[in-house]
């Protein structure tokens, strides 16, 4: 009696471990057919996909045709990730790397199988300085909101949702629905340690200037954008 | 050697401490990177920012405004934002991004730019 229980019981174990070996070798294979999308389409010509950062100066900067990616599993929501690579819709008003010229909107365009195994590929790059759990997404965080558009207007360069409705400059990536795309804990920790994200960009640095409580405040606000 | 050594370690940890940007750029540089996207590369206060803001950044190439401010206020504005002389915040605080030698040159650039 007490055997066959063990039985039974050693049974499930037995099915339940050859199940998790195939999901798990169905999201792997999910992001090898990913990282073969993205050899193929060359999306390596624009996007640096291994860390860590290397440009020191503007030139450096200049040089490169597209944002990096080597922390693309830290920053990005999945869904979002696997959405807007089939349908790219501006997300920076500027071309990249311009403070003249629109941005002209040709990304390259995924199909939703190739999207879907890129999305995979891209969320198992992660940066070891962007920490999980930290920034409680979705509440309203009345520090924040007061340094976001008081202390320091960060909307001077950024657009963001005020009445329903987009306002704010043009330079800087668009958060007018930043709480679809960008992971709070990542923008906690892009503010608190920029120069490991990005080293150089027309953004200024914080440190020293917001304090701690004043950072997850505003990654916590940015995190209600929709 | 011996003497030399303790010469490095103390350059270095300035290079660390020092915070702002790895590297050292020109004024004009600088300028053009981080203050035209607001006050235009030009410095008429009409970069692509300029029109989706409440507030006009300055004009730099206008003496009678830009002689208003003595170059203390001009070096506190660039470190500490618009809040430093009472003005906009939407006017960035630079003070950890490029370093105090760099804000300097740029006080002496906004005199070139207002011939004042
Ligand atoms: C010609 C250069 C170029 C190529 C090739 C390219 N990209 Fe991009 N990519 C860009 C630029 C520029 C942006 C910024 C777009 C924007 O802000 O609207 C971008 C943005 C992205 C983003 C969002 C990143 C962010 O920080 O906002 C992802 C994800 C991405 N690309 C994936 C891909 C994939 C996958 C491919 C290959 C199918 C690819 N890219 C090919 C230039 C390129
Ligand atoms: C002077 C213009 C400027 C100001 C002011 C500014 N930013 Fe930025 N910001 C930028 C630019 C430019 C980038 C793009 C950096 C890059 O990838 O080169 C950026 C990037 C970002 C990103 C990443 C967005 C993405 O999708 O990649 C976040 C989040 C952000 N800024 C938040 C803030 C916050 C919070 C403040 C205020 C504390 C602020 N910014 C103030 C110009 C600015
Ligand atoms: C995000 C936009 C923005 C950026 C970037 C910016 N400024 Fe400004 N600046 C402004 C605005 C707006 C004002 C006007 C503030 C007011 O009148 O209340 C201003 C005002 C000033 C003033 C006059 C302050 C006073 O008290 O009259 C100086 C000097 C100045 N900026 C220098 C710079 C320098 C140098 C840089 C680059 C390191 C820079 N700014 C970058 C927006 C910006």
């Amino acid at each position: 009696m007490r055997a066959s229980k063990f039985l039974k019981a050693a049974g499930v174990m037995f099915f339940l471990a050859v199940f998790a070996c195939i999901y798990a070798g169905q999201a792997n294979a999910g992001a090898e057919d990913g990282k073969k999308v993205f050899a193929g389409k060359k999306c390596g010509d624009c996007h640096q996909t291994e860390g860590t950062a290397t440009e020191k100066t503007f030139a450096d900067k200049l040089k490169k045709k597209g944002p990096d990616l080597w922390f693309a599993g830290s920053k990005f929501k999945k869904e979002w990730l696997a959405e807007w690579m089939q349908n790219p819709n501006p997300i920076r008003p500027l071309e990249y790397n311009s403070i003249e010229k629109t941005n002209p909107g040709n990304h390259p365009k995924l199909a939703k199988k190739e999207s879907e195994d890129a999305t995979e590929y891209l969320m198992t790059l992660k940066s070891k300085d962007v920490q999980e759990g930290v920034i409680q997404e979705g509440a309203s965080n009345i520090q924040g909101k007061l340094a976001f558009e008081k202390k320091v207007s960060c909307f001077a360069c950024h657009k963001y949702p005020k009445l329903g409705k987009p306002i704010g400059g043009l330079t800087g990536p668009s958060l007018a629905d930043a709480s679809k795309r960008l992971k709070g804990d990542w923008v906690y920790a892009y503010l608190k340690n920029p120069k490991v994200l990005i080293p150089v960009k027309r953004m200024p640095v914080y440190e020293g200037i917001l304090n701690d409580g004043e950072m997850k405040g505003i990654a916590q606000y940015i995190s209600t954008f929709k | 050697m011996k003497r030399i050594f303790p010469f490095f370690i103390a350059v270095s940890i300035v290079m660390t401490f020092s915070g702002g940007s790895a590297f050292a750029a020109s004024a004009d540089e600088n300028y053009k990177w981080y203050c035209a996207q607001c006050h235009g590369s030009g410095g008429k206060g009409d970069g692509i920012n300029s029109k989706d803001l409440p507030v006009t950044p300055r004009n730099h190439t206008n003496p009678a405004d830009m002689k208003k401010l003595t170059d203390g206020d001009i070096e506190n504005v660039i470190k500490q934002g618009g809040a430093a002389t009472s003005k906009s915040t939407t006017m960035p605080p630079f003070g950890s991004t490029i370093t105090g030698d760099e804000i300097k040159e740029m006080v002496k650039y906004l005199h070139k730019l207002c011939n004042c």
